[in-house]
């Protein structure tokens, strides 16, 4: 296992080792038709794409055009409306005005399974594979919307074929393996796997890295890459300007609903450019200051999270963001998800302020003001049918209410000066939380996990998962702000940039261990070579 | 301008339909439209207000009650086994206690176990059913005549029947705590995604008791008014009350999906179901058209309030998508 870690290094380096890399750049030599691509016709041809939801305007006009063997890059900010183009493309959604081509003909679809039948094939960013099913039943998804309800014997592809599918994507994984023990980043390898199969023309891939650690992520562009040897025509989403400049060819950029950059070359356009496209201005991208910590605030005494773990001691002070690095699988999380009451543990306590926490009680620890921006986002924190207003006060309802009444207007001062500061877009605290996009979802899970009474310390996973580059400065700005306000912050991400950028120190954790306590500014390469380092697990 | 949009929000798509149906029945229905039927009419409706409110707290927290109409049932009969011991006002309160009781029973299962609320309150349905069957001993015990227990179902406030004035009061105070208290707001959260608002810091078990046992007391309350107005403890009293107040939350628009619903869709989904039942009967048409035509206009109820077609109707009000 940590034999194929080391080989996918070696063959396909991460973006964030490229400017050390003595490598030749990784792209372009699977680019066949490259050079001819103005004259050729293009897979898949938008022409004036436009959608609308009740008064709210997701696409005004779109126009795309996806080429045979290029990673074609859209990018846009939090709500431009590329996941909407996308739920379009593969016929989950209608557009109210606009054509479709595929391969020349008229493209009309009734629902995705129309889309997935033409051979366009949707990776969203959650999942959609069945997780209590196995690998080889989940590759053979499609082949079961083909078959007649009462088909007798479900086909099963064969072990062979399977196999094969998962061999073009580079997942070595047994074929019986239930999907909910494979990592995010292999159940998306799966998932891609699955359209291969499908003999897919188009792949979709909407923010497929947003989750990703680094060296899952590699595997995701080997495979993105493989697939394009091919000949399939891949959209990739992505709010991370390093990742497009690693894997994509050609790139569009939506702005409020319209392409204002279509289908240009990637070296073609400057990255500042690039974000002026994007954003309307530029974005500071400067370090951040981060202030002196304090006293002790929260900490971890013999912390066993699972039994198996070594016992852990972590001290946060007042005042001090602390990174938590890891790859995948490596504990963590897990530790994060301890210190902020959320995981019972198997020994060992969690103290903050000195007192103790229950542990697997979230009422408690927000009681002693303890903050949690959950890394699933959907699963975990949405309220996806209620405002985002009540979203974000979710946390403070004590605060808001008196004698058991809520005091609306408290609520609303209390809630618009934090959505305003995080950019929410569109601006409407009352509309509800599913219509938002997925960006913006984010924004309200910050905000609420700020807005916890007592703030004292904060348990942030991943985030700024799915933010674009302006909100995620926005965010950083504010735990920024908040630490310096005295609050201790515990940061876990699979965004190594993001930990760098925000953490007094690193924690690096291996196999449920501290196997490191790296000091600000000590480095990509000392952090990279601190995770690789003890013998980590593939999953 | 911000008021009269928040009113609109406020009103649900199907006051619309309720009045749509007012004015044809008012038209073709004979004798509908007169103060005498349309007193009638509010009359019953209101004891199918009540309970729906108690359902509709219910659906919010995202679960499901089907046992409102069995202890309804075992409330009469307590009630009226012990009215000679404990005087009209003792009985009354016994029979809502009765209810409320099963309610927060229901909602500790659900909460403690994490048990699916349909199979829970199934449970609920057939025992207090059993129990309120061989109390009575299978026939209804008629109750010693009382004007002071006859009063809730009979009596006037104002000029205006007791039971209405009830159901203004529970569908007032269900709107209060729906939107405007910190309890309901919980409610809508745990509806909305129980696992969130856990991890929010909300006291998610005890919002649940508490949901399930303020729906207990409503329709402990509608229960009190039936048995008043029928006068004997009756183990089939209401046997269709846990479905009529689904059915009336569906028409008024309240997801089963949970974290959404109001008492102005109790209201005008009640009114839907009271009025048709009402024509059914001025009509002279058969009772089981009463039932075909309610299922068919949950359907259509429904099938109107969804967000895309033919529902995009009413979310293109300028409502902009948010029902909450
Ligand atoms: N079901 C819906 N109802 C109303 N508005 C919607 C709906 N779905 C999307 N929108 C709106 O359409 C716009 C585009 O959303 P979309 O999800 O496509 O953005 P995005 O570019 O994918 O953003 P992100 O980077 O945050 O994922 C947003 O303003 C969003 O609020
Ligand atoms: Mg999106």
């Amino acid at each position: 296992m940590k034999r194929a870690y080391f080989d996918c290094r070696a063959s396909w380096p991460s973006y964030a080792r490229r400017d050390q890399a003595t490598e030749p750049p990784l792209t372009r030599q699977s680019d066949p038709a490259g050079r001819g691509a103005q004259a050729r016709p293009g897979v898949l041809v938008l022409d004036g794409i436009a959608k609308r939801y009740g008064t709210t305007v997701a696409l005004r006009r779109v126009n795309l055009r996806l080429d045979a063997g290029r990673v074609h890059a859209l990018l846009g900010e939090n709500g431009a409306g590329k996941s909407t183009l996308v739920r379009i493309v593969v016929g989950a959604a209608a557009p109210d005005e606009g054509e479709m081509r595929l391969g020349g003909a008229a493209l009309r679809l009734g629902s995705a399974r129309d889309g997935i039948a033409a051979g366009i094939v949707p990776v969203y960013q959650h999942l959609s594979l069945f997780p209590h099913l196995t690998v080889r039943e989940n590759l053979s998804a499609f082949a079961y919307g083909r078959t007649g309800p009462l088909a007798l014997r479900p086909p099963l592809v064969a072990a062979e074929t399977a196999r094969r599918w998962l061999d073009a994507v580079g997942l070595d994984r047994d074929l019986a393996t239930p999907v909910e023990r494979l990592s995010v980043g292999e159940r998306q390898l799966v998932e891609i796997a699955r359209a291969i199969g499908q003999d897919c023309r188009v792949l979709l891939l909407d923010e497929p890295t947003a989750a990703l650690s680094d060296r899952e992520r590699d595997r995701l562009f080997l495979a993105v890459r493989r697939l394009c040897e091919r000949g399939t025509a891949i959209l990739f989403i992505s709010h991370k300007l390093d990742e497009i400049d690693t894997v994509a060819d050609d790139l569009t950029v939506l702005r409020d609903g319209e392409s204002v950059i279509e289908g240009v070359g990637r070296e073609t356009v400057g990255r500042a450019d690039l974000v002026r496209a994007m954003l309307g201005t530029a974005v500071n991208t400067g370090a951040h200051a981060l202030g002196t910590p304090g006293p002790l605030m929260l900490c971890a005494r013999s912390l066993r999270v699972a039994p198996s773990d070594p016992p852990t001691n972590i001290a946060v002070r007042r005042g001090e963001v602390l990174g938590l690095a890891g790859l995948v699988g490596s504990g963590a999380l897990r530790i994060a998800e301890a210190l902020s009451g959320l995981r019972p543990v198997a020994s060992g306590s969690v103290e903050i302020d000195g007192a103790a926490l229950l542990p697997g009680d979230r009422r408690h620890a927000v009681r002693l003001g303890i903050g949690l921006i959950p890394a699933d986002r959907s699963t975990d924190g949405l309220f996806a049918v209620r405002s985002a207003s009540d979203n974000v006060s979710a946390s403070a309802l004590s605060l808001l209410s008196r004698a058991g009444l809520l005091r609306g207007r408290a609520e609303r001062n209390m809630v618009a000066p934090w959505l305003q500061r995080l950019g929410l877009n569109p601006p409407e605290p009352e509309r509800r939380a599913a219509s938002f996009s997925g960006g913006n979802q984010q924004k309200l899970l910050v905000a609420r996990n700020l807005l916890v009474p007592g703030l004292r310390a904060l348990v942030a996973l991943e985030p700024t998962r799915g933010v674009d580059i302006a909100a995620r400065r926005l965010i950083h700005e504010a735990l920024a702000e908040a630490a310096s306000a005295g609050v201790a912050i515990v940061l876990a991400s699979t965004d190594l940039d993001e930990v760098e950028a925000l953490s007094h120190r690193i924690l690096v954790v291996d196999a449920g261990r501290v196997v490191a306590d790296l000091p600000r500014g000590a480095g990509h390469p000392a952090l990279l070579a601190a995770m690789g380092g003890g013998g980590a697990r593939a999953a | 301008m911000r008021a009269l949009r928040r009113l609109a929000g406020a009103v649900p798509p199907s006051a619309p339909v309720a009045l749509a149906i007012f004015l044809l029945f008012a038209l073709v229905v004979p004798r509908f439209a007169t103060a005498g039927n349309l007193e009638n009419v509010l009359r019953i409706a209101s004891i199918l207000a009540i309970a729906s409110c108690g359902q509709a707290i219910v659906l919010v927290l995202g679960g499901v009650e089907f046992s409102f109409g069995a202890s309804a049932a075992l409330s009469s009969v307590l009630a009226v086994s012990a009215l000679p011991d404990v005087g009209p006002v003792g009985a009354l309160a016994i029979g809502v206690a009765t209810v409320a009781v099963i309610g927060t029973v229901n909602g500790w299962l659900v909460s403690r176990f994490d048990l699916p609320p349909f199979l829970v309150t199934l449970g609920a349905l057939m025992i207090a059913s059993g129990l309120a069957a061989s109390l009575a001993g299978g026939l209804p015990i008629d109750a010693p005549p009382s004007a002071a227990f006859a009063w809730l179902a009979r009596g006037r406030v104002a000029g205006i029947p007791v039971p209405i004035v009830a159901a203004v009061l529970v569908l007032f105070g269900t709107h209060v705590l729906l939107r405007h208290t910190r309890i309901g707001r919980i409610w809508c959260l745990v509806g909305a995604n129980p696992v969130a608002a856990r991890l929010s810091g909300l006291p998610t078990r005890s919002a649940v008791v508490a949901g399930y046992g303020t729906a207990g007391l409503l329709v402990g309350l509608a229960a009190a008014i039936l048995t008043s107005r029928v006068a004997s403890g009756q183990p089939g009293l209401a046997p269709n009350l846990a479905f009529e107040t689904i059915a009336a939350c569906a028409i008024g628009g309240i997801p089963l999906a949970g974290g959404q619903g109001r008492a102005a869709n109790v209201l005008f989904g009640v009114a839907v179901i009271a009025m048709l039942n009402n024509a059914v009967v001025l009509l002279n048409l058969p009772v089981a058209y009463q039932q075909i035509a309610i299922a068919v206009v949950i359907l259509a109820a429904v099938l109107l309030q969804r967000d895309g077609w033919p529902g995009g109707l009413w979310t293109r009000f300028g409502r902009k998508g948010a029902r909450s």
